[in-house]
């Protein structure tokens, strides 16, 4: 599969690439030359939206929970308790997805610390996940974004858990994997939470149980709260109807774990996205760390929806050149990287959802059990001509 | 100067911490908001209430604060946070009066050229904007019991902070020996000169004078010319006994402090520094860390988390390359330079990473 992608792919000369890099330098800094009121504008728009959705989410909840008590006493309003619960949750749900995509996930990127607003600062921004903002920062910001999918150094692939790609190392283990995935979906957000914790290295003694304790405190208490908040304290305000709140709270978080899942999945494993050794990022050029976030990533088609929902992970490809660039510029600054990619002779990784994501599911059947990765082993440049 | 928005330092009431860990503030803000303004679970903000004319290029704004305003003394700054264009800007302004029965809080802003902030609150600022406020700040303050001769030297828009010291005194029906002497370019732009002559007449301990730069001297309490001492001698009496406060641009405070450092009583000054006119990539500049109070000279070319590195400090950083966030930094006063694409940032208060940006000026970090 990964042959095919190089295939694809013209190899680059150095100079080449040093261009390839100083294009994207270029359009990067014509982007934010012009950022302004406009985006000021959007960022606030999608914390309008978040709040009132969770707003109506969490009423409409409330109202289920009201209309659950009356089925009880008149077996006529049933459907009514379920329309308000339906809405209650998909409503909270969407928020939540706004929340952490729109929302978190670009201020925590530092996209918008340029406002100058307190409130919208990279460094100090928490969301409404049980994951703490400052372990993501780590995992994500840092280690994510700078080794895309280099191995050993990127977590984010397979996430310790998956075997996505066939360079990773097999073990009957992964045999279960496809029905691991599953659950990993459904728990997306507990997964990210402990993803910096490297459970594996207290598992295998290379952590005491002490250290572990200290790093995982602010995690714990953070998941205390998430739980307190959605378990325990919003079901309470419903009183005797509390199971209708809880519930919709279940599902609301449910719907976002699933739905961050596919995203982020769909981001780096589908077919034609690349994994690359640890020496490939040793004296890295500015180009060649480019074209290498554009071999490990993979956009979604799709309209405004689609780039609201994903927190404009469906450009993907635009988010890894420039993560600090706030996120509703990507769909114009997509139409040039396009051009660029096609001028240079470079695959621009794009599809429906759909495909994507039937590309991904894949990745995890199939490597689930033993793979041999291609054997023409693809550097991402050009071997220098012997002098 | 320290340009961070921090909550006051007040102990909130019973209910308050009982419910703080189940209220996130920017939720409680965003809803407070639709229902009053500047109703915050912690943030001060005030809003601008009133507007009036000062002198020829400024301007006298009253801004009414929300009740985490923690107070201030008269002769202190605050920070005001501007949103223009959805992006929030912030400038140091004196508050030119002591604490008011009424609460309001009194700022006269200059046109400056090319000044956005103070260009926005000339006249596109509307009545019922709101603005975030700092904590008060700075150390030319009266003590409790004021005694013996003070001598207040203003120049410009020095005059903010001194005011409010004159104001204050006037209130306590002037306990000590006062003379201000005012330095301004041309009478017009001069500011609360009718007050200040008024307040003269009143209190014969307090002896005003205006000094003209660039016109004639007219009136009995005008003079002409440039500080230096015979001005000096001729208006503010015995030098050896005053207890000195200067302030205004840093040419005139150093000048105050050459002619009086050395023969005053006590001298105390803060000065305004004026935007940087040339840059140059060589040499050295002044680093300012305002959390660990170190001051680090640092060379103009490397790029900040290198040249913090090189003094053994070891900032969080991350990827070296600017994308991941992790070295951002807060910067209170100064200019740097964009090391990637070579542009300049003069805006004294924003975010920086520090891997990818180097100074252009002397800097404050919130380091």
């Amino acid at each position: 599969m990964a042959s095919l992608s190089s295939m694809k792919n013209r190899k680059l000369t150095a100079e080449e690439l040093d261009r390839f890099g100083a294009e994207l330098d270029a359009l990067r800094a014509r982007t934010v030359a012009t950022l302004g009121a406009r985006d000021a504008r959007y960022i606030r728009n999608v914390v309008k939206a978040v709040r009132y959705a969770n707003l109506a989410g969490r009423a409409l909840l409330f109202a289920a929970a009201i209309a659950g008590g009356l089925w009880l006493a008149d077996s006529a309003v049933g459907w009514l308790f379920w329309v308000l619960w339906a809405l209650g949750a998909l409503s909270l749900g969407l928020g939540k997805i706004l929340d952490n995509m729109e929302l978190g996930h670009n201020v925590i990127h530092g996209q918008y610390d340029w406002l100058g607003d307190p409130q919208l600062n990279g460094r100090t921004y928490d969301w409404d996940i049980v994951a703490t903002a400052e372990n993501w920062r780590h995992t994500h910001n840092f280690r994510h974004h700078t080794y895309t999918n280099v191995r050993g150094l990127d977590d984010d692939i397979g996430y310790g858990l998956l075997r996505i790609f066939p360079e990773q190392k097999w073990r009957p283990f992964y045999l279960l994997q496809p029905a691991i995935a599953v659950v990993f979906a459904l728990y997306f957000q507990w997964g990210v939470a402990i993803q910096n914790l490297k459970l594996g290295r207290w598992w295998h003694g290379k952590m005491t149980t002490r250290q572990l304790r200290h790093k995982s405190a602010p995690v714990v208490r953070k998941m205390g709260r998430q739980l307190a908040k959605d378990y325990v304290i919003y079901p309470a305000l419903a009183g005797p109807f509390f199971l209708p709140v809880m519930l919709g709270n279940l599902v609301a978080n449910g719907l976002r774990n699933v739905w961050t899942y596919v995203i982020i999945f769909c981001g780096h494993f589908t077919a034609n996205a690349e994994t690359f050794p640890k020496e490939c990022v040793k004296n890295e050029s500015r180009g060649h760390w480019y074209l290498r976030q554009l071999r490990g990533s993979s956009n979604l088609r799709g309209g405004f929806l689609m780039n609201v929902l994903s927190g404009n992970l469906s450009h993907q490809i635009e988010h890894h050149f420039f993560p600090d660039v706030p996120a509703n510029r990507y769909a114009e600054m997509a139409r040039e990287v396009r051009a660029i990619c096609a001028r240079y002779g470079q695959h621009y990784n794009t599809g429906t959802l759909l495909t994507q994501f039937g590309q991904v599911c894949w990745r995890i059947v199939r490597h689930a059990f033993p793979s041999r990765p291609p054997r023409t082993a693809s550097s991402l440049v050009q071997a220098e001509a012997a002098a | 100067m320290n340009a961070q928005f921090r909550p006051s330092s007040r102990r909130p009431g019973a209910l308050k911490r009982l419910i703080r860990p189940l209220v996130k503030p920017d939720v409680f803000d965003f809803w407070a908001s639709h229902l009053h303004r500047t109703w915050t679970w912690e943030r001060p903000l005030a809003r601008l209430v009133a507007r009036e004319v000062a002198s020829a290029d400024a301007v006298t704004l009253l801004f009414k604060p929300n009740r985490h305003w923690a107070g201030h003394r008269a002769g202190q700054h605050v920070n005001l946070g501007v949103d223009i264009d959805g992006v929030r800007l912030t400038r140091s302004y004196s508050l030119t009066a002591p604490p008011r029965a009424d609460g309001l809080l009194p700022v006269t802003v200059k046109a400056i050229e090319g000044g956005k902030v103070s260009r926005h609150l000339q006249s596109v600022a509307r009545i019922g904007d709101v603005v975030e406020l700092g904590p008060a700040f700075g150390d030319m303050t009266l003590p409790a019991s004021p005694a013996g001769a003070w001598l207040l030297l203003a120049a410009g828009s020095g005059i903010t902070p001194l005011v409010a010291l004159v104001r204050e005194l006037a209130a306590q029906d002037m306990p000590v020996d006062l003379t201000l002497l005012y330095w301004v370019r041309r009478r017009a732009e001069a500011c609360f000169v009718d007050e200040l002559r008024t307040l003269a007449a009143a209190h014969p301990r307090f002896r005003f004078r205006l000094l003209l730069t660039r016109e004639d001297a007219a009136a009995a309490d005008e003079a002409q010319g440039r500080i230096d001492d015979a001005l000096l001698s001729a208006h503010a009496g015995d030098l050896a006994a005053q207890q000195v406060m200067a302030c205004g641009p840093g040419g005139f405070v150093a000048r105050a402090r050459d002619l009086l450092a050395s023969r005053a009583a006590s001298f105390r000054a803060e000065a305004f520094t004026a935007p940087p006119v040339t840059v140059v990539d060589e040499g050295e500049v002044d680093l300012r860390l305002l959390r660990s109070g170190r001051t680090l000279r640092v060379p103009r070319g490397a790029s900040l988390l290198d040249a913090l590195e090189q003094h053994g400090l070891k900032p969080a950083s991350g990827c070296r390359m600017g994308i991941c966030n992790t070295c951002a930094c807060g910067k209170s006063a100064g200019s740097v330079r964009h090391l990637p694409s070579g542009a300049l940032a003069h805006e004294p208060t924003q975010a920086l990473k520090l891997c990818i940006h180097s100074a252009a000026t002397d800097l404050e970090l919130d380091l």
